[in-house]
C-alpha cells in the first residue's frame, strides 16, 4: 500500500492554518512569571476561561506556579468544547497532524485508550506507590492501560440510585446497606411493592430511559458487571464472547422484565422523580443538588446501586470523568508528570468542588470537604464510589462500544428485538473498528 | 491596452482576498475530502494513513447504519418536499387574499425561519412530549397520547412537520412575492370569460410561478438532504435510529469515532446523490416549451 505525502503535506499544512501555526515556546521573559531557569510546561484544558471550572484551572495553575518558581512554568490554553464533544477533539486531532500538542492535555476518561494506543498520550513517569494512594483506586484504574499508568482524573464523577424515602415507605420498603444491595431478583419485589403506590399518582416505580450518548452506558453498565459480564477482554481489542456473553444475555432479558411487568414507561417522561410521581431514578451526582434547591418537596436518598444475582461483591459502580495525561511530544516527561500530579492532586481537586462542585479524585479531598460527612446523600455517593467504582470498558474503540451499548438496550428493552441477535451485530460493528488495532499488532 | 491591464489587475485586487479565503477554508478541504475518501485517514494516527482505493465505497454501502441513514434521509425528503412546497404556495394564495392585517400572517409565518433550529426543536420537544400540548389536545377528541419523537415508526415523520412548520415561512414569502408578480391583466381578462378560480389558478397562477416552484422545490429538497440539527437535538437519532441522517452519519464517523476518510467517502457520496436528484428535479420540472426549442436547435 502506498503513503500520500502530499495529500499528508496539504492536511499538515490546513492543519497549521487551523491551529494558528503555533508550536513556538516563547522565551523566559516573554511572559509574566515566566523567569530564566525554569521549564517551560503548556497545558490545554477542555473549558472556557469563564465558567466556574475555567477559574478554577486557571487558578490551579497559578497555584503551581508559585510552588515550582525557579523550577517550572506553567502555561494554560482554554479551548472550548461543545456538547457532543467537539471542539476541542478537533483542535487535538488537527495538531496530532501539525505536532503541536502541549506537554500536558486533558483527555475524557473513556478516551485514555484510545489516544495512548495511538500514541497521543505518553505513560507518565513513575510514582511511587504511596503517590498513587492519593487517588480512589477508580481513578487509578481509569488511567491506567497495558499495564501503565498514563492519566490522573481532574475530577471524579458518580451515579446514583436515588429513591423518594415517603413513597418507599408507603409501600413498607426499607433500603439495604451498601455491602448488601440489592439484587435483580430482591429489587423486583421492591418494584413489585413500590407499584401500586406510584400508579395511584400517575407514575412508575422506575425512572428510567436510555437516552442516545454517553449517559446509557455510563448508568446502566454496572448492572452487566455485577452480574460477571464484561464488554471488551484485558487488551481492549476483543469482543467475540465477550459483549455477547451469556451473563449480558441474562441481564438485557432482566431490563426486558422491568419494561414489561410496568415498572417503567417506555418513552421517557419528564420530571416523573422530581414531581414524585417515581419511586427510583438514575441520575449523575449533580441530582442531589438540584433536587434539594429545585424540589424541596421530595425527601431524597441514595440506595445503593443493584447487582446481579452473580454479583461476587466486587466494583461495579459508575466513575469516570476528564483526566490530565502528558503528551507523547512533550520532552519534559518529569515535568509534565509534577504538572499532572499537581493539577489533579487535593488542592486543586478541593477547589473543584468549591467553585464548580465537581466531584474531587482524591480520597483527602473528599474528606476535607465538610458536605461529604454532614449529607448522608453525598456520603453514600462517595461511600459508593471509593469502595465499588469501576471505570467504563478501557478499549480504543471506546465510542462504538458505548454507541453500541445504547443501540443494544434501547433496540432489546424498548423494540423488544432478541438479545442475542442485537448482541452479535454490535460485535460485528465493533470488530469493523478494531480491525485498525489488530493490524498494527 | 494599459488601461485594460490595470483594470484587470484592479479587479485581481479586490477579488485576491476573497479568492485566498475561498481557496483555504471552501476549494482545498474539498479537494482534501476527495482525496481522503480513498484513504483509510484516522484523525488520532494520521501517520498510519494508507491509500485503500475503492474500499471505503464497498465499506459504506455495506454499512447497516449507513445504508439505514441514507433511507430515512430520502424518507424524509419524500415527507418534506411536497408538505413544504405546497404548503407554502398555499400559505401565499391564502395571504395573497387576505386584506386585513397582511403584515402580521407574514411576520407570524415568518417567524420561525428567523429562529435558530435548535431553538425550534427544543421548542417541539416540549410539544410532542408524552405529557405536551398536542397530547392534551388530542385527548379532547378522545385519540389516546400518541408517543411521537419517542417511537420508532413516528419519530420522522414528527420531525418533518416540524421542519416544514419552521421552513415555511421562507418560501411562502418567496411565492408572495411570485404572486404579486403576476400581471392583473391576466385574471381580468380571464373574469371575461367567465373563468372559474380553479381554472384561472391552473392557467395563470401556475404557469407563472413555475419558475419559482422549480427554485423553491430545489431549495426545499437540498435543505432537507443536509438535516442534522433537528433529530441531533430531539432524538439523537433514534428510536432505534429510525432518525438517524446521512449528515448525522458523517459527523458521527468523522468526529466521534476519528474516522475521517470513511466520512470523508461517505460525504461525497452524499454530495453526489444531491447533484444526481438536483439534475432530475430540473430536467423534469422544466417547461415544454424550453423542451421544444431544445429539440428544435438539436434538429437544426
Amino acid at each position: 500500500m502506498k503513503r500520500l505525502p502530499l495529500a499528508m503535506l496539504a492536511a499538515m499544512v490546513s492543519a497549521g492554518l487551523l491551529t494558528g501555526c503555533q508550536g513556538k515556546k516563547p522565551a523566559p521573559g516573554d511572559m509574566a512569571g515566566y523567569d530564566e531557569g525554569e521549564q517551560y510546561l503548556s497545558i490545554w484544558v477542555h473549558s472556557i476561561e469563564d465558567t466556574d471550572e475555567g477559574k478554577c484551572y486557571r487558578e490551579s495553575v497559578e497555584a503551581f506556579n508559585e510552588k515550582y518558581n525557579g523550577t517550572y512554568f506553567a502555561d494554560i490554553e482554554f479551548i472550548p468544547r461543545n456538547d457532543s464533544g467537539g471542539g476541542y477533539s478537533d483542535k487535538i486531532n488537527a495538531s496530532v497532524m501539525s505536532g503541536d500538542l502541549p506537554d500536558v492535555l486533558t483527555v475524557d476518561g473513556p478516551n485514555i485508550a484510545a489516544y495512548a494506543s495511538n500514541g497521543i498520550i505518553q505513560p507518565l513517569a513513575e510514582l511511587t506507590e504511596e503517590e498513587k494512594s492519593v487517588y480512589l483506586e477508580s481513578i487509578i484504574d481509569q488511567g491506567t492501560y497495558g499495564g501503565k499508568l498514563y492519566a490522573l482524573g481532574a475530577m471524579e464523577s458518580s451515579v446514583g440510585l436515588y429513591y423518594n424515602k415517603e413513597i418507599l415507605k408507603e409501600a413498607g420498603v426499607s433500603i439495604p446497606d451498601e455491602n448488601h444491595p440489592w439484587t435483580y431478583s430482591e429489587f423486583l419485589d421492591v418494584l413489585e411493592k413500590v407499584k401500586p403506590v406510584v400508579e395511584e399518582k400517575k407514575g412508575y416505580a422506575l425512572d428510567m430511559t436510555f437516552p442516545v450518548g454517553e449517559t446509557t452506558i455510563y448508568f446502566y453498565a454496572p448492572f452487566f458487571w455485577s452480574n460477571g459480564g464484561e464488554f471488551v477482554d484485558d487488551s481492549g481489542l476483543k469482543v467475540d464472547g465477550i459483549f455477547n456473553g451469556k451473563e449480558n444475555i441474562e441481564t438485557l432479558e432482566y431490563f426486558k422484565k422491568l419494561l414489561d411487568r410496568g415498572y417503567m414507561s417506555n418513552v421517557p417522561v419528564e420530571n416523573l422523580f422530581e414531581s414524585g410521581r417515581a419511586a427510583f431514578k438514575f441520575d449523575g451526582a449533580w441530582e442531589v443538588n438540584s433536587i434539594y434547591s429545585s424540589y424541596p418537596d421530595i425527601q431524597l436518598g441514595v440506595a445503593p446501586y443493584v447487582v446481579g444475582n452473580n454479583w461476587d461483591g466486587g466494583r461495579y459502580t459508575p466513575t469516570g470523568s476528564w483526566a490530565y495525561a502528558a503528551s507523547a511530544k512533550t520532552e519534559n516527561l518529569q515535568g509534565a508528570t509534577e504538572l499532572v500530579k499537581w493539577m489533579s492532586g487535593v488542592e486543586s481537586g478541593t477547589k473543584l468542588w468549591e467553585m464548580a462542585k465537581c466531584f474531587p479524585s482524591t480520597y483527602q479531598a473528599f474528606e476535607s470537604i465538610e458536605i461529604f460527612k454532614t449529607d448522608e446523600n453525598y456520603r453514600a455517593l462517595y461511600n459508593q464510589l471509593s469502595s465499588f467504582g469501576h471505570p467504563r470498558p478501557k478499549t480504543p474503540v471506546y465510542p462504538q462500544v458505548s454507541t453500541s451499548f445504547q443501540q443494544v438496550m434501547e433496540n432489546c428493552v424498548l423494540t423488544g428485538e432478541e438479545p442475542k441477535k442485537e448482541l452479535n451485530k454490535a460485535i460485528e460493528r465493533i470488530n469493523a473498528k478494531l480491525k485498525r488495532y489488530k493490524v498494527k499488532e | 491596452m494599459m488601461r485594460k491591464k490595470s483594470q484587470s489587475l484592479l479587479g485581481m485586487a479586490f477579488f485576491g482576498p476573497a479568492l485566498v479565503l475561498l481557496t483555504i477554508f471552501l476549494f482545498l478541504p474539498m479537494i482534501l475530502t476527495l482525496v481522503f475518501s480513498f484513504t483509510d485517514f484516522f484523525a488520532l494516527n494520521p501517520g498510519l494513513t494508507h491509500f485503500v482505493g475503492l474500499d471505503n465505497f464497498f465499506q459504506i454501502f455495506q454499512d447497516e447504519e449507513f445504508r439505514r441513514a441514507f433511507l430515512n434521509t430520502l424518507c424524509f425528503v419524500l415527507i418534506i418536499v411536497p408538505l413544504q412546497g405546497l404548503g407554502s404556495l398555499g400559505l401565499a394564495l391564502l395571504i395573497n387574499k387576505v386584506t386585513h392585517c397582511k403584515k402580521y400572517f407574514k411576520v407570524a409565518f415568518f417567524l420561525p425561519v428567523v429562529m435558530s433550529l435548535a431553538v425550534v426543536s427544543t421548542l417541539w420537544i416540549q410539544i410532542y412530549s408524552p405529557e405536551g400540548i398536542l397530547n392534551a389536545i388530542l385527548e379532547n377528541f378522545g385519540i389516546s397520547a400518541q408517543p411521537f419523537i419517542n417511537s420508532a415508526s413516528q419519530a420522522l415523520p414528527s420531525i418533518a412537520v416540524m421542519s416544514a412548520w419552521q421552513g415555511v415561512g421562507y418560501q411562502m414569502i418567496i411565492f408572495l412575492g411570485g404572486l404579486q408578480g403576476i400581471n392583473p391583466a391576466l385574471y381580468e381578462a380571464a373574469d371575461m370569460d367567465h373563468a372559474t378560480p380553479w381554472q384561472k389558478f391552473k392557467d395563470i397562477t401556475l404557469p407563472e410561478l413555475k419558475p419559482l416552484c422549480i427554485f423553491v422545490f430545489i431549495t426545499i429538497t437540498i435543505g432537507a438532504f443536509r438535516m442534522l440539527v433537528q433529530p441531533m437535538v430531539m432524538t439523537g437519532g433514534g428510536p432505534s435510529h429510525s432518525t438517524y441522517t446521512m449528515v448525522y452519519d458523517i459527523y458521527e464517523t468523522g468526529t466521534v469515532n476519528w474516522e475521517i476518510g470513511l466520512a470523508s467517502t461517505m460525504a461525497i457520496v452524499f454530495a453526489v446523490f444531491v447533484m444526481i436528484l438536483t439534475v432530475i428535479q430540473t430536467i423534469a420540472t422544466r417547461d415544454k416549451e424550453e423542451k421544444d426549442v431544445d429539440k428544435k436547435t438539436k434538429k437544426k
